[in-house]
């Protein structure tokens, strides 16, 4: 048995992740470690706990901004954004 | 109907639920992962097939998670994030996010082993991504079968650098630093506790085998200061300083790596409790942990806390507390059952380990010399130290508090999770005093357990 691959979206572009992973797990096995930038110096922010805690991997996933994407799942279709600031 | 409601699904609510349900009481055992077994027992989707190489003990993991899911007496909610909760008149009130559906449990029965997360310090450049905590570092691996990234440097202070090093070796990349801040084989001060503990020194002789067939050679008295950004905002370098006993910085270079694995130790998360109205107090190396009697009954009557929230320990610790937290929580409901003499031994044998172990890597004060006046501390709210100084010097703040909401420094969405422990000594620090109970206390009580977006709560009502 091997997991199954998961198709989603990333600022619009297609990335691929296997079933159970975290966006942020899949982003960072694409390669994408940039996830937000930062309300008042516009700093790039990526993971940083990994569990939940930090509130520094924040995107907008499918519309719904500030889902941390450390331990929120991948699905088929998802479109994940960057997050700019405190909202997008 | 259920007795007793743990919240907690890693190795103390784990064994919580099983001592609990032998001695007849039902059970609903409520965790914020997708899958049971805490941060100690993380795995990813059964999908990917046998785990056992990337743990040391995950037999041990899955017998109790097995246990527990063929227990009809406990009912198991994953994916249940508690983000509110409350305590009136012997009745705790929780507010649980259950794949985006709200549900209000009320129970005046409740074991609480919400766990630890990774202690971090600020320095200049730890909010470059690329830089994270080892414990992320390992719960990418774990639960998710991916590598942050090739070169990493692990470094920081304390036994979980070991199996965190020796994890990214398995998974294919390369430790290019393991670095021990404090000074080496301090620990073995006790023979005693040493051999009343083999399976632990076991477990650490696994980690350094697989570490040294790697050619992985552990450095002592050396620490990551600094961390640099490349041209696309990522992490580049790292300074790597040999520091002396106090922390205070010898000498520097600079290493290329593409992620820095950096972490002291451990803060246990003992907000759901502290909301409950459980005693909190301050334990010898300064974190804030719950309070609990030898049966691990919290100060509030039917409340009860087991594992990392009442002081950092480890999973055979957090082990033994759950099985008496169990029996205790089984009892308090008129269960007929007693906690036995030698699951308090026990207890104390694994407490005497995690004691020891606590004094041989003390984080020492030095560390605030890393920290400059551009450096953010509070990664939320952007606040850096120069504003934290000016709250003190200008605006006069006399605590942490103060300069908390002069500032904005750790209220932001982690609620001081990540900050607060730090911002504490770096306040007191500068108006030179010593941080107290009441400053180490205030800085972890939290109005909400888990901010959650509107969305999300409209999404199931
Ligand atoms: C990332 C990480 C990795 C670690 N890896 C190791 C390791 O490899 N080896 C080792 O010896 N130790 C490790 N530790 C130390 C570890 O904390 C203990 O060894 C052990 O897991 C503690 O057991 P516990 O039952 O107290 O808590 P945990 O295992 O932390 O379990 C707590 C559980 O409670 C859940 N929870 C917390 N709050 C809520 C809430 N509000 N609502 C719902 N659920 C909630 C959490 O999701 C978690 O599943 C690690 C710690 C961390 C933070
Ligand atoms: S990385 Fe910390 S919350 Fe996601």
């Amino acid at each position: 048995m091997s997991p199954a691959e998961i198709k989603f979206y990333f600022d619009d572009q297609e990335v691929i992740g296997l079933t159970g992973q975290s966006v942020g797990a899949a982003l960072l096995a694409n390669g994408d470690r940039i996830l937000r930038k930062t309300r008042f110096n516009e700093k790039a922010r990526g993971v940083f706990c990994g569990i939940g805690v930090c509130f520094d991997c924040l995107v907008v996933i499918d519309g719904l901004a500030n889902q941390r994407a450390c331990i929120t799942e991948i699905k088929a279709g998802m479109k994940v954004q960057t997050q700019a600031g405190a909202d997008a | 109907m259920h007795n007793v409601v743990i919240v907690g699904g890693g190795p103390a609510g784990l064994s919580a639920a099983l001592s609990a349900a032998a001695a007849g009481a039902p059970v609903l055992l409520l965790d914020s992962n997708p899958r049971l077994g805490g941060q100690y027992w993380r795995q990813p989707d059964e999908s990917f097939g046998d785990q056992g190489s990337q743990h040391f003990d995950l037999e041990t993991g899955l017998l109790l998670i097995n246990a527990v899911k063929a227990r009809k007496e406990i009912e198991v909610w994953s994916g249940a994030q508690i983000w509110s909760a409350t305590h009136k008149d012997g009745v705790n009130t929780l507010r649980v996010l259950v794949n985006g559906k709200e549900k209000i449990i009320n129970t005046g029965n409740l074991i609480l082993c919400t766990g630890a997360y990774d202690r971090t310090l600020p320095f200049p450049g730890w909010d470059i991504p690329g830089v994270m905590t080892p414990g992320g570092v390992q719960s990418l691996i774990k639960g998710h079968g991916v590598l942050a990234g090739k070169k990493v440097v692990v470094a920081g202070s304390g036994p979980f650098l070991l199996p965190v090093a020796a994890g990214v070796v398995k998974a294919g990349g390369s430790v290019v630093e393991l670095l021990e801040a404090n000074k080496s084989r301090r620990w073995i001060t006790s023979l005693f506790v040493v051999l009343e503990n083999l399976s632990k020194i076991k477990e650490g002789f696994y980690y350094i085998k697989t570490i040294s067939e790697a050619k992985v050679r552990a450095r002592f008295g050396y620490a990551v200061v600094a961390a640099h950004a490349g041209v696309n905002g990522e992490l580049d370098s790292v300074d790597v300083a040999k520091i002396n006993r106090n922390f205070k910085i010898k000498k520097v270079r600079n290493v290329k790596c593409d992620v820095a694995a950096i972490g002291w130790g451990f803060t246990p998360d003992t907000t759901l409790a502290g909301t409950l109205g459980c005693k909190q107090i301050v334990a010898k190396d300064g974190a804030v942990v719950v309070s609990a009697d030898s049966n691990q009954q919290s100060s509030v009557a039917g409340v009860f806390v087991a594992g990392e929230i009442t002081g950092i320990g480890g999973s055979e610790l957090s082990m033994a507390e759950g099985v008496i937290a169990g029996l205790s929580a089984a009892k308090f409901v008129g269960c007929k059952v007693e906690v036995l003499k030698a699951h308090r031994a026990r207890r104390a044998k694994k407490q005497r380990f995690a004691t020891a172990l606590i004094n041989s890597y003390p984080i020492k004060d030095g560390w605030k010399s890393w920290v400059h006046q551009e450096t953010i501390i509070c990664r939320c709210e952007e606040v850096k130290l120069k504003d934290l100084h000016y709250a003190i010097d200008e605006l006069g703040a006399t605590d942490s508090r103060t300069a908390k909401l002069l500032t904005r420094c750790g209220m932001g969405m982690c609620q001081g999770r990540i900050c607060g422990r730090s911002v504490v000594d770096l306040v007191a620090d500068q108006l030179n005093v010593s941080p107290t109970d009441t400053d180490r206390i205030s800085a972890v009580n939290r109005p909400i357990i888990t901010p959650i977006s509107l969305g999300q709560l409209a999404a199931g009502e």
